[in-house]
């Protein structure tokens, strides 16, 4: 069953069954691996993805559910070699280790840097718990989110 | 400027920010097909039928394979005691039992279900008391006939998978004539390493020999292991390491390598092969579920004279790595604190559960945990203070472990304890608060010594390539520890070193990411190589510059002559030079940390003998224990740890908070058990991670007493984190409730069971 | 299995009476899909509701405020007339998984769903929620506490949808929170989640009117009504509210799971309710701001 939809800006076109979840899609339909896959049940946000504005995960979200939507994963953060504030943040502040839960920690965090005013770290937590680390213990994820938050 | 110390970002963040770090799951060969295993829906029984003939008729299946045309030896790390599938026997739930593979995952799938299976099931050895019991069923009735290791000597019988035990015979005669005698028993759950990257592998066979792809932190035992379970030479099999999404410990031995490798064989066409999630809790290595009974003679003043410890592992139903882990109760028995003399026991149990194996702080975590939690009964006994007991019985300078073994630098931890006295005031905060409590746990740990080696070569540009196994864990021991070592020693920019990823074809001999050895034993070897790299460079810049080697310095990527600025060569140049006259520059260190002398005679089964480049800890929790819910709040934790030198304080950091979350982890929220012999937990819902409201932010002190090989004095740092954690958390909550918690995690349903007691009483 | 999707009320209702039982429907999918990908249901079709617009969002009118079934969580944990008429269900949404659950995740499919651990479930049943069901048939309008049968499983018809829910908003007077027990502080399904809603008398006194339910206690969200008649007339006085736990512990049968045993559940009934019935209280008065 086909469905089109945009995928950082770029058209697509697959061709899946339905029940198909729009990370398969993703990752072996479009070649995008940088979103990942962990739990398979939407508790670790490693796949968040943003489609139409809303980040979910999706491991669970049905790929023709997102037919015609527009969709911005990991790949789609930078703009050629050119990190996003939250990427260099990222870099800087040693958010990353062994950077599998990466990709879906920084999606989420770039959305509610986007629609918050101003987050404090009560509230970066908050809005990140639906990502797990298992090697970070957060600290230096949630550093790089205020910095950003802060304009530093 | 010196790059030691700088906190310089990881060379490989921009790859995992963007999204283009290939992991092991990541990777696609062309015409690779996929496979599945069928696995033991039961703990324990008996393989009745297994009819796979419907299988091969499915849509797109290549190939079904069971222990009938797999390889037939049985092999292992210490006892050869596991086959690739199940013939006759399911000795866990998960246990392999055939395989498939096809065109396409869902083929895969299908094909498993079409297979026609029927187990008679048998009553489970459940846990360890269990299988002590000596009327209890052998979970392998042949142990005696399975072959041990070369060189591996230690004691097996029945259920008892291995043992270790050391008993100087004075300990009775000590007890006997004690002041006080103070006993405790002490359990702990399993933990899983939940790394997010599941189990995985391809496996390409071409031309007689295996390509294997996984991201895993010991690429040469998966070499080594796979050619003892295929029957191979080492050198028909070369592993290639993409980028690793954690481990842990779980990613040490071969996991799904030997299947995808035995398939691939077969079908002639590289063989995918990934767990899910809920394969992979269940088969998972697990951490340990242990039992430590542990008994101490006291005198009046509080020191301790005598101490009997024993701990029963249960390493399930294969004995994996546990024979080696059943001496760390010896050593975790008499560290930190002088106890007079001890016997020490240990006994690795199978059962009909999952088997278990290394996670970060292997038998540490529940081994302090009794021994830390111990320490606030007997202060409790004497009606003496918890820091005031512990500071009566430090290990001191040149104290020796119960192996003989010498410390040192023991008296680290009393600087530990003065360190932490000026962040956090012992009667400060201790100072009385209803449902509020503080725990303090010392630890003593290792920087694991096992070879490892690097290749420098100097690049006609001027860069530095570095060809090493030593394995990027996540840890930064890579990424930034051997990166700054080689970048300071060739006075270059860290992001002019090109680290390769390991591949068994290209670098020597590595022991993998295992006991924080990377930084500190590939960065020793680093340093070797780099000595002679530096002397290739100076000959030929000496000729250049016409000056003498000895006037000659590397600095910003040149050579200069010492005093005069105006003289320098690019290391590109001087590397073109060399190529094209003396010919490349390249050298290769190596290097092994020397084992420290211990008594061969303390113990029997002493497979793991000292503690190389010892390290010294000191962890400090505050808890505030919520009287609706029971639930726990860790609302501070501090951290004092001796690093030898801090090469990247930033990933040290990094490393010490997520050691911690993982032992908050272990102490609170994740919990594995048993219903029968079947985990309870069956994914990430009810094995619950910390998430990022759960953690505080650790304060951290760190200490650097340098060590005299390690390279700029630094020693291992990213394991121990993990340790003293649930111990300092359980004894903060049994001060907050006014009740003893001696099990692993500490759970709030424990907690309101405590504080209704505690109500009940006068 | 079939995919299709729905772009009105009309188009769902038309489809369910042609495929009825065959057919499962799919909104943010939260529960659907990773049912349907463990295999604990084999729809033949799934039906995309999730963009039916008219479906979504509240409305306050003549004292009633109805509530969209393809609300989302995050909607409701920040609307502001949920959170000033119904503010368990804006303090129960927002416990609800994580963000990402909560921006797809609809208070429909999770009342359909009807897990026992329904987190919006205890706080619509003490605002005495009324679900409208519509099918080819016509609408019909069912008690939420008549919803419910057991683990999932609803007096919803496999020919109907549900369009929204009915609430009565907190009165003056009142005081309404949802506490929800998890190991964790998130990413949780609920041990135990209770909601209660009082109202006092003018004198911020006594208990006038009291709405008790709860969640993982029972194999399907309860009401309590023994345990609402014990604190009508009190003063929320410890003997009060032990009476009425005592009541609760009578109506309810936790079990022991991986989340938890059934001993601790039981453990935590008489404190959530104190608990309950003192913030409720508070907040009656004025004395504490609601949840925000």
């Amino acid at each position: 069953m086909e469905l089109s939809l945009t995928v950082n800006g770029q058209p697509a076109v697959v061709d899946v069954p339905p029940g198909t979840t729009l990370l398969e899609v993703l990752r072996d339909e479009l070649g995008l691996t940088g979103t990942k896959e962990v739990c398979d049940e939407g508790e670790c946000g490693a796949c968040t993805v943003i489609v139409d504005g809303r980040p979910l995960d999706a491991c669970i979200y049905a790929a023709h559910a997102a037919d015609r939507a527009e969709v911005l994963t990991v790949e789609g953060l930078a703009a050629g070699d050119e990190l996003t504030d939250l990427q260099r943040a990222f870099v800087e502040a040693g958010s990353v280790q062994c950077g599998f839960c990466t990709p879906g920690f920084l999606v989420m965090a770039t959305h509610l840097l986007e629609t918050a005013a101003e987050l404090s770290e009560e509230q970066v937590r908050r809005g990140l718990a639906g990502n797990l680390c298992r090697c970070t213990g957060y600290a230096q994820i949630v550093d790089a989110v205020l910095a950003v938050g802060r304009g530093a | 400027m010196s790059l030691i110390g700088a906190s310089v970002p990881r060379g490989d963040a921009v790859a995992k920010v963007t999204g283009r770090a290939v992991y092991g799951v990541d990777v696609r060969l062309p015409g690779m097909v996929h496979a599945r295993l069928l696995r033991s829906p039961i703990p324990a029984g008996r393989i009745v039928t297994l009819d796979v003939d419907d299988a091969w008729a499915v849509d797109g299946v290549l190939a079904v394979c069971t222990a009938d045309d797999a390889p037939p030896r049985r092999t292992g790390l210490a006892v050869y005691d596991q086959r690739l599938f199940a013939d006759d026997v399911v000795r866990y739930e998960g246990e392999p039992i055939a395989a498939v593979v096809a065109e396409t995952e869902a083929a895969a799938r299908r094909a498993l279900e079409a297979i026609r299976l029927e187990l008679e099931p048998w009553e489970p050895v459940a846990g360890p008391e269990q299988a002590l019991d000596p009327a209890t069923r052998l979970v392998h009735p042949h142990w005696a006939e399975y072959e041990v290791a070369p060189g591996l000597e230690f004691r097996r019988h029945g259920n008892v998978a291995a043992e270790m035990i050391s008993d100087p015979g004075d300990v009775d005669a000590v007890f006997a004539r004690a002041p006080f005698v103070v006993e405790d028993e002490y359990r702990a759950n399993r933990q899983y390493q939940a790394y997010l990257e599941p189990k995985h592998a391809v496996v390409d066979y071409q031309g007689g020999r295996y390509t294997v792809y996984v991201a895993h932190q010991y690429p040469f035992n998966v070499r080594d292991r796979l050619a003892q379970i295929l029957g191979v030479a080492v050198s028909r099999i070369r592993v290639v390491c993409p980028t690793i999404g954690g481990g842990f410990g779980a990613k040490l031995d071969v996991g799904l390598e030997p299947y995808a490798a035995v398939l691939a064989r077969k079908v002639g066409r590289p063989v995918r092969i990934v767990n899910d999630r809920l394969e992979d809790l269940l088969t998972c290595t697990s951490r340990e579920d242990a039992i430590v009974q542990i008994r101490s003679a006291v005198d009046e003043d509080g020191r301790i004279l005598a101490r009997e410890l024993t701990c029963l592992m249960n390493c399930g139903a294969y004995a994996g790595d546990m024979p080696f882990l059943a001496s760390i109760p010896l050593h975790l028995a008499g560290s930190v604190y002088r106890v007079g003399t001890a016997r020490v026991e240990a006994r690795v149990l199978y059962t009909n559960t999952a088997p278990t194996g290394a996670m970060r702080g292997v038998g540490g975590t529940y081994l302090t945990f009794a021994v830390e939690r111990h320490m606030d009964h007997i202060a409790a006994e004497l009606g003496m203070g918890r820091r005031e007991l512990r500071l009566r019985n430090l290990f001191r300078d040149g104290d020796r472990m119960l192996t003989g073994q010498v410390i040192d630098q023991a008296g680290t931890l009393r600087q530990a304890f003065d360190r932490m006295e000026q962040v956090a005031p012992w009667a400060q905060v201790t100072a009385p608060r209803p449902l509020h409590g503080v725990g303090l746990a010392a630890l003593i740990w290792l920087t694991n010594p096992m070879p490892g080696s690097a290749t420098l070569k100097l690049n006609e540009d001027g860069t530095l390539g570095v060809v090493t196994a030593a394995t990027e864990n996540g840890s930064g021991a890579v990424a930034m520890g051997l990166t700054q070592i080689a970048a300071e020693e060739l006075g270059l920019r860290p992001s002019d070193v090109v680290v390769l990823a390991p591949d068994t074809d290209a670098a020597a001999y590595d022991a993998g990411s295992q006991g924080s050895r990377t930084t500190h034993v590939v960065g020793a070897a680093i340093r070797k190589a780099a000595a002679e790299v530096r002397r290739r460079i100076f000959d030929v810049a000496a000729e250049m510059l016409e000056v003498s080697v000895d006037d000659l310095e590397l600095v910003d990527g040149t050579v200069g002559v010492v005093g005069d600025p105006g003289s320098r060569v690019p290391l590109g140049e001087v590397a073109r030079t060399a190529t094209f006259t003396t010919g490349p520059i390249a050298a290769t260190g190596a290097y092994r940390t020397p084992m420290p002398a211990h008594d061969p005679t303390c113990a029997t089964g002493l497979l793991f003998p000292s503690f190389p480049t010892p390290t010294f800890h000191l962890h400090l929790a505050e808890v505030e224990v919520d009287p609706v819910t029971g639930r726990i709040h860790v609302v501070r934790y501090v951290v004092v740890q001796d690093v030898g030198r801090a090469i990247n304080p930033t990933g040290i950091r990094g490393q010490i908070q997520g050691g911690v979350t993982q032992g908050l982890g272990y102490a609170l929220f994740e919990q594995l058990d048993f219903d029968g012999a079947r985990y309870r937990q069956r994914s990430l819902e009810t094995y619950r991670l910390p998430t990022a409201v759960d953690v505080p932010r650790v304060e951290v002190e760190l200490i650097e007493n340098a060590d005299p090989a390690g390279p700029y004095g630094a020693k291992g740092v990213a394991e121990p984190p993990v340790v003293p954690v649930a111990v300092a958390v359980a004894n903060a909550v049994s001060d907050a409730v006014g009740a003893p918690f001696d099990r692993l995690p500490v759970t709030p349903e424990d907690v309101l069971a405590a504080l209704e007691e505690r109500r009940r009483r006068p | 299995m079939d995919f299709r999707r729905a772009g009105t009320t009309d188009e769902i209702v038309s489809i369910l009476a042609e495929v009825g039982p065959d057919a499962t429907l799919l909104a943010g999918g939260t529960d659907v899909m990773v049912q349907y990908l463990r295999g604990e249901i084999a729809p033949k079709l799934l039906v995309h509701i999730e963009q039916v617009d008219e479906l979504a969002g509240v409305d306050e009118a003549d004292g009633r405020v109805d509530i969209g079934a393809l609300t989302t969580h995050l909607t409701l944990s920040e609307d502001p007339v949920i959170r000033r008429t119904v503010p368990g269900l804006a303090e129960a949404a927002s416990q609800v998984g994580g963000h990402q659950t909560q921006a797809v995740g609809t208070v429909g499919g999770n009342l359909c769903n009807a897990s026992p651990a329904a987190d919006t479930a205890p706080p619509l049943l003490v605002a005495d929620a009324e679900l409208r069901l519509r099918s080819a048939a016509g609408t019909r309008t069912v008690p939420l506490d008549r919803f419910f049968l057991g683990r999932r499983h609803t007096a919803r018809r496999p020919d109907e949808v549900l369009t929204s829910i009915a609430v009565r908003p907190l009165p003056s007077h009142a005081g309404e929170t949802y506490l929800k027990v998890g190991r964790r502080g998130a990413m949780e399904v609920a041990i135990v989640g209770l909601a209660a809603r009082l109202v006092l008398d003018d004198d911020g006194d006594v208990v006038t009117d009291a709405r008790l339910a709860v969640c993982s206690m029972a194999p399907r969200p309860l009401r309590l009504p023994d345990a609402e008649r014990l604190l009508v007339g009190s003063r929320g006085e410890p003997e009060a509210v032990a009476a009425a736990a005592d009541a609760v512990q009578e109506t309810t049968e936790p079990i022991d799971d991986a989340r938890a045993r059934a001993a601790y559940r039981r453990r935590l009934v008489p404190r959530l309710l104190a608990e309950a019935v003192r913030l409720c209280m508070r907040r009656a008065r004025g004395e504490e701001e609601s949840w925000s």
